[in-house]
């Protein structure tokens, strides 16, 4: 049966499966850093892209990657709530935020050196370690590749928050780093 | 500038994102202070090193796969009005009659709850035109109500997963609002169901659109019904009747809240229980 009404559905599965599929890697790696286990962020991916795909009508033409991002990310964030209570953000994030100013917290500049070595599998232990929503600025911007605007559009904050939060994420992430590295050289 | 504030802004600098800080005046700073420069320098080195390669996923080929076939499925097995005026929850979503008792099956298998709900999706029978004459849908207008339905839906079939329906236990009204008044510095009306054979046995926070909402549970035999309340301060909905995976939606609207009521039993069901909330506000 072809009727127009038929080829006008199959048509719209295209123009989103053309338009959508293309960010799948980076949707999935998302989910990956955000659940922090492979058959959640599964199950997570094709929650997203169907859901994705029922509200595509209201997609009007913006940049479709962070469209997508704010919908797993929803969908990551409502399955931690119904789990475990919910991630943390609101009250508790920004009193997280506030909770010491950035220069107090840096261990002795070390040498840029050790933090270009390059060990993957270490620098995801350290990601994965980070609390939210801190992870996720540092995810969105240094692994998605995201602009500022388009990470603020997937966490639904101004950008003053990211800039804060990401500032947070790094300074974070580079002690932990240092405090990695100096253990291992006096193993 | 201050050291203070280029702390944060320096970022927009490893970044190149020019409009968030002003560049010319961080350059500026970083050059004449050495704590900012060794610290610029550091963060260019961790940014480099995360630019690993292995730090990126790969989707699953199975998953890739899975989701393309979806796709394929709900587009040809969508139900074709033949009013061609007709929209709404029948358009491009595909709903099965057989869904729930599929969903029921996965879900005592112990499969996780979105195996189950995209399962529902590829099963997908189509929805027959008599079935279309019970739908009783009220203009359901494209955009948000049609999100909302299948949100709340979506949130009704998770709840039914075993050990998740409430997160407080109550069988009156007392036992319930003081818990949602602490969780979301709101109080819910919770009237009393039982002369349409519903107890109330609890509530706990779920979420639509995003946003944090209270779920009432109330359960008649082995139907249960979740009545999800937000708040909204425009909130001035008539009362609609929605399905979809083989469940009945009300929606409607109270003084600054919006009401859905979700479950296996019948619209007029519903319609009786939206009486009794409406009384209770």
């Amino acid at each position: 049966m072809t009727s127009m009404a038929g080829s006008r559905d199959d048509d719209r599965a295209r123009r989103f499966r053309d338009a959508a599929l293309p960010h799948l890697d980076d949707v999935y790696t998302l989910a990956r850093y955000l659940l922090r286990n492979v058959a959640d962020a599964d199950d997570a991916v094709q929650e997203c892209y169907l859901r994705a795909f029922r509200h595509f009508d209201g997609f009007r033409g913006q940049a479709i990657k962070p469209w997508l991002m704010a919908i797993l990310r929803n969908v990551c964030h409502a399955e931690f709530a119904r789990r475990s209570g919910p991630l943390l953000v609101g009250a508790e994030a920004a009193a997280a935020e506030d909770a010491s100013p950035l220069w107090q917290e840096e261990a002795h500049t070390a040498e840029a050196e050790m933090l270009r070595q390059q060990d993957a599998e270490m620098i995801h232990g350290l990601l994965d370690a980070l609390p939210e929503p801190f992870r996720e600025a540092i995810v969105l911007r240094d692994i998605n590749d995201l602009s500022y605007q388009d990470i603020a559009e997937v966490m639904g904050a101004p950008i003053g928050t990211v800039m804060s939060r990401l500032a947070r994420a790094r300074t974070m992430l580079r002690n932990a780093w240092l405090k990695r590295k100096m253990m291992e050289q006096h193993v | 500038m201050t050291c203070e504030e280029t702390h944060i802004l320096l970022h927009a600098l490893l970044d190149n994102e020019p409009d968030a800080a002003p560049a010319p005046e961080l350059e500026a700073h970083v050059a004449s202070c050495a704590c900012c420069s060794a610290r610029l320098r550091d963060y260019r080195g961790m940014g480099e090193a995360l630019t690993e390669p292995g730090l990126r996923y790969q989707a699953p080929e199975d998953l890739r796969g899975r989701i393309e076939r979806a796709l394929l499925t709900t587009a040809s097995q969508c139900p074709r009005a033949n009013a061609p005026g007709r929209r709404g929850l029948l358009r491009g979503i595909a709903v099965g009659s057989a869904v729930s008792t599929a969903l029921a099956g996965v879900a005592a298998a112990g499969a996780p709850y979105w195996r189950t709900l995209f399962n529902g999706f590829a099963f997908g029978s189509a929805l027959s035109a008599v079935a279309a004459a019970l739908l009783m849908i009220a203009v359901i207008r494209p955009d948000q109500d049609q999100v909302i339905v299948s949100d709340v839906v979506s949130a009704h079939l998770r709840s039914l997963q075993a050990n998740h329906l409430t997160d407080v236990q109550a069988s009156d009204q007392h036992g319930v609002k003081p818990w949602f008044s602490e969780r979301l510095g709101a109080v819910p009306p919770v009237p009393d169901l039982t002369s349409q054979g519903f107890n109330l046995i609890g509530g706990r926070i779920d979420y639509v659109l995003g946003k944090p909402v209270a779920a009432l549970v109330y359960q008649r035999d082995n139907h249960v019904i979740n009545v999800f309340v937000a708040q909204d301060e425009d909130a001035e909905r008539s009362p609609k009747l929605a399905t979809l995976q083989g469940v009945n939606v009300a929606l409607w609207s109270e003084k600054g809240l919006n009401l859905c009521a979700v479950g296996d039993v019948s619209a007029k069901d519903l319609q009786d229980i939206r009486k009794k909330f409406e009384a209770a506000a």
